[in-house]
């Protein structure tokens, strides 16, 4: 009965931590998508499905190969096709003869999801599993912020890769701190693992640009190719508002004193688009208005092929790039995304935020 | 008098009914753009967003032939009538896409109504409907006049094209036919298909490469699924594990269960609009499903704007072929009853 998920950028680290806090030891963790990922997705996919379905059939495939049989998945209906993904992952398996069960843990039918949740757990109580889930998210956050700690460290460090050591050895660090009060020790500990560890150039200014789009396109490094890494690489510090805390942070749902980034974008977002069509459509939208207020250099629009929620924001965001003068980037990805072809249009478009603060353009 | 133009594609075909009396009891002159042509899918992949799919660009041809021709372009964001369940986000964003994209359009006039996901009561409805009056007349009464007799027609159009369950029943035993009556040919068997698929695709001949009339030179009988009851399709629906929520693509299927379940036609044949979200996901469950049925034989076309006619008749030649030789007992023994 071991118990497996698709892989899903550093989000696999909260599902692990979560996991191992439910006194799960049958973990079959699952690996970063390859390009084979890829292929087998696309292989047992519909033609023109968007790419995140692919590749998460493609990591599923993957980890029950490997000997999974419980999957977490979720469901969510919205304008999106993502609340139908599971029922159809389960009947392309089930063609493809694997022998599983899938748990969906559908967050709109909050009791039904306490109630999978607590499939998971076994012989755990309620509020044992409520904890485990608590400390889930607790940890979540911690990894936000250590994620957002590399995308600014790794984009000024003198010896190239540091961060990313020290980033790797501080995810491993979070998922496997078990008591509360050593959890809540963390953000100082990373912190300081970062500023001990990483040397960095003290004179560098460099870009900051943010990075705003389609949540698995964001999150997932697989499908954008690195591409914060990549823009590191360059020299430049990048940020997400794109994770998981808005939908699994219940403490921070719940704390009314708290701004969260996406509901003001969506408020910027009203003269460009009225109402809510599902996605990050308004938010992408709303974020560039609000990185443009704050001073930020650019922003890079991601979202993957066939996406019908972004390409609306696609379509309209150059109206909001010309008002406000505010250069935006946006990048459709797929499985046949090329590294070369990626790295290019990118090296161009840092060159031009590059030249614009010099005021070249004036 | 003002003119209003409403582009003929997407939800134009379903909703028509309700807006032309509407506008016309109004006051207002009903500008319609013409049927697709060549020239306008030019413009519209022209104009159009890459990505966007085949049936949302040809909506940029009909807005943009529009254009010059009337005062105000009527392109409602329409979410969805049901609680749960949702259309496609693109009738939602159309409206400002297109103001954003294109440069000196006429006003918009974009009225949003979406009961979906904590959307607007029922009410809200005839205010959004109310408001849209208020451009055309100052008189409340010519409003409320417009919008009962507007809701009226389109009942009476709603009642006409979808059948009851006995009208199903007699057609599948080939006592009446439904659409175009088909060009039999002697020694031949007659044949009947499920034709399913949007609306907007089912009832364009340009876009569908005016597949129902192949059909029907073909002698083939057609049922589209528009014109099925809905209670077999929400029964149908009540089968799969988890509830389809989007909207359109429940009718279509429904039609593709409920005749791969009841056997009562030859062959069914779907017609997908390249990079459709929902089609992704309505046609790849229709293809597993008729995998685990395989009496009935399921072709799925896929349209775009680069598909040649040639090779779509062809595909269906071949499947009307397979159908006459197939030897499905069932379908043989029907002969048709049909005295005109």
């Amino acid at each position: 009965m071991s118990l497996s998920f698709p892989y899903l950028g550093t989000f696999s680290y909260v599902v692990e931590a979560i996991a191992k806090g439910m006194n799960r030891k049958d973990i079959i963790l699952p690996h970063e998508p390859t390009y084979k990922t890829k292929q087998l997705g696309s292989r047992h996919a519909s033609e023109f499905v968007c790419t995140p379905f692919k590749m998460l059939l493609g990591s599923l495939i993957e980890v029950l190969d490997r000997g999974a049989y419980q999957i977490i998945f979720t469901l969510f209906v919205d304008f999106c096709r993502l609340g139908y993904y599971s029922p159809l992952f389960k009947l392309i398996l089930d063609d493809l003869g694997y022998d599983f069960e899938l748990i969906d843990l559908d967050w709109q039918n909050k009791p039904e999801f306490f109630r999978n949740f607590k499939k998971l757990t076994g012989d755990l109580s309620a509020w044992q599993a409520f904890q485990a889930f608590r400390v889930g998210w607790i940890k979540n956050r911690y990894i936000d912020y250590t994620e957002e700690l590399q995308f600014s460290y790794g984009a000024i460090e003198v010896n190239k890769g540091s961060t990313r050591r020290v980033a790797k050895k501080a995810f491993r660090l979070i998922v496997e701190t078990e008591r509360m009060s050593n959890i809540r020790k963390l953000p100082d500990v990373v912190k300081k693992m970062f500023e001990n560890e990483v040397e960095i150039d003290k004179k560098a200014n460099p870009l900051k640009i943010g990075v705003v789009g389609e949540l698995y396109a964001v999150v997932e490094p697989a499908i954008n190719l690195h591409i914060m890494k990549r823009l590191n690489d360059l020299g430049v510090i990048t940020y997400t508002p794109i994770t998981f805390t808005r939908w699994i942070d219940l403490g921070k749902r719940l704390n009314f004193f708290k701004k969260h980034h996406h509901k003001e974008a969506v408020k910027r977002a009203k003269p460009y688009l009225e109402y809510r069509l599902g996605g990050k459509a308004q938010e992408s939208i709303g974020s560039a208005i609000l990185y443009k207020e704050e001073g930020w250099d650019g922003m890079i629009h991601l979202y993957p092929f066939t996406c019908m929620p972004e390409i609306i924001s696609r379509s309209i965001l150059p109206q909001v790039s010309k008002e406000y003068d505010f250069p935006i980037l946006s990048l459709v990805l797929d499985e046949h995304t090329g590294e070369a072809g990626l790295q290019t249009r990118l090296e161009a478009y840092v060159d031009l935020l590059d030249r614009k603060r010099r005021g070249d353009f004036k | 008098m003002k003119r209003v133009g409403l582009p003929r594609a997407l939800i134009h075909y379903k909703f028509s009914e309700l807006w032309i009396p509407f506008f016309k009891e109004l006051g207002a002159e009903v500008v319609i753009s013409p049927l697709t042509t060549k020239k306008i899918k030019d413009i519209a992949v022209r104009s159009a967003p890459d990505e966007d799919c085949y049936s949302t660009k040809l909506y940029f041809g009909h807005a943009l032939v529009l254009k010059d021709k009337v005062d105000y372009l009527f392109i409602p964001r329409y979410g969805g009538y049901h609680k749960n369940k949702v259309g496609c986000p693109k009738f939602i964003g159309l409206a400002e896409v297109l103001k954003s994209m294109i440069p000196n359009l006429p006003p918009i006039i974009m009225p949003h109504f979406n009961r979906a996901k904590g959307g607007d009561p029922r009410r809200i409805l005839l205010k959004r409907a109310f408001e849209v009056g208020l451009i055309f007349t100052k008189n409340p009464f010519k409003i409320f006049r417009a919008i009962k007799k507007a809701f009226k027609a389109f009942k009476e159009h709603k009642r006409i094209l979808i059948i009851d369950e006995e009208t199903l029943h007699k057609w599948e035993l080939s006592e009446i036919i439904l659409n175009d009556f088909p060009l039999y040919k002697d020694n031949e068997r007659q044949l009947k298909i499920a034709l399913v698929g949007h609306s907007y695709v089912l009832n364009d001949p340009y876009s569908s490469l005016d597949i129902r009339s192949i059909l029907k030179n073909h002698g083939i009988d057609i049922i589209t699924s528009e014109q099925m009851p809905r209670r077999l399709i929400e029964e149908q629906m009540g089968k799969l594990e988890s509830d389809l929520y989007f909207e359109y693509e429940r009718e279509i299927l429904g039609t593709i269960m409920y005749f791969l379940e009841n056997k009562t036609v030859d062959g069914i044949v779907h017609l997908m609009i390249f990079s459709c979200g929902p089609d992704s996901i309505a046609g790849e469950l229709a293809a597993r499903l008729s995998k685990r049925h395989p009496t009935i034989p399921l072709l799925q076309l896929v349209f775009d704007e680069l598909t040649g006619e040639a090779g779509m008749r062809t595909r269906i030649e071949a499947f009307v072929d397979m159908l006459r030789r197939s030897e499905a007992e069932q379908a043989i023994l029907l002969t048709t009853k049909i005295h005109i």
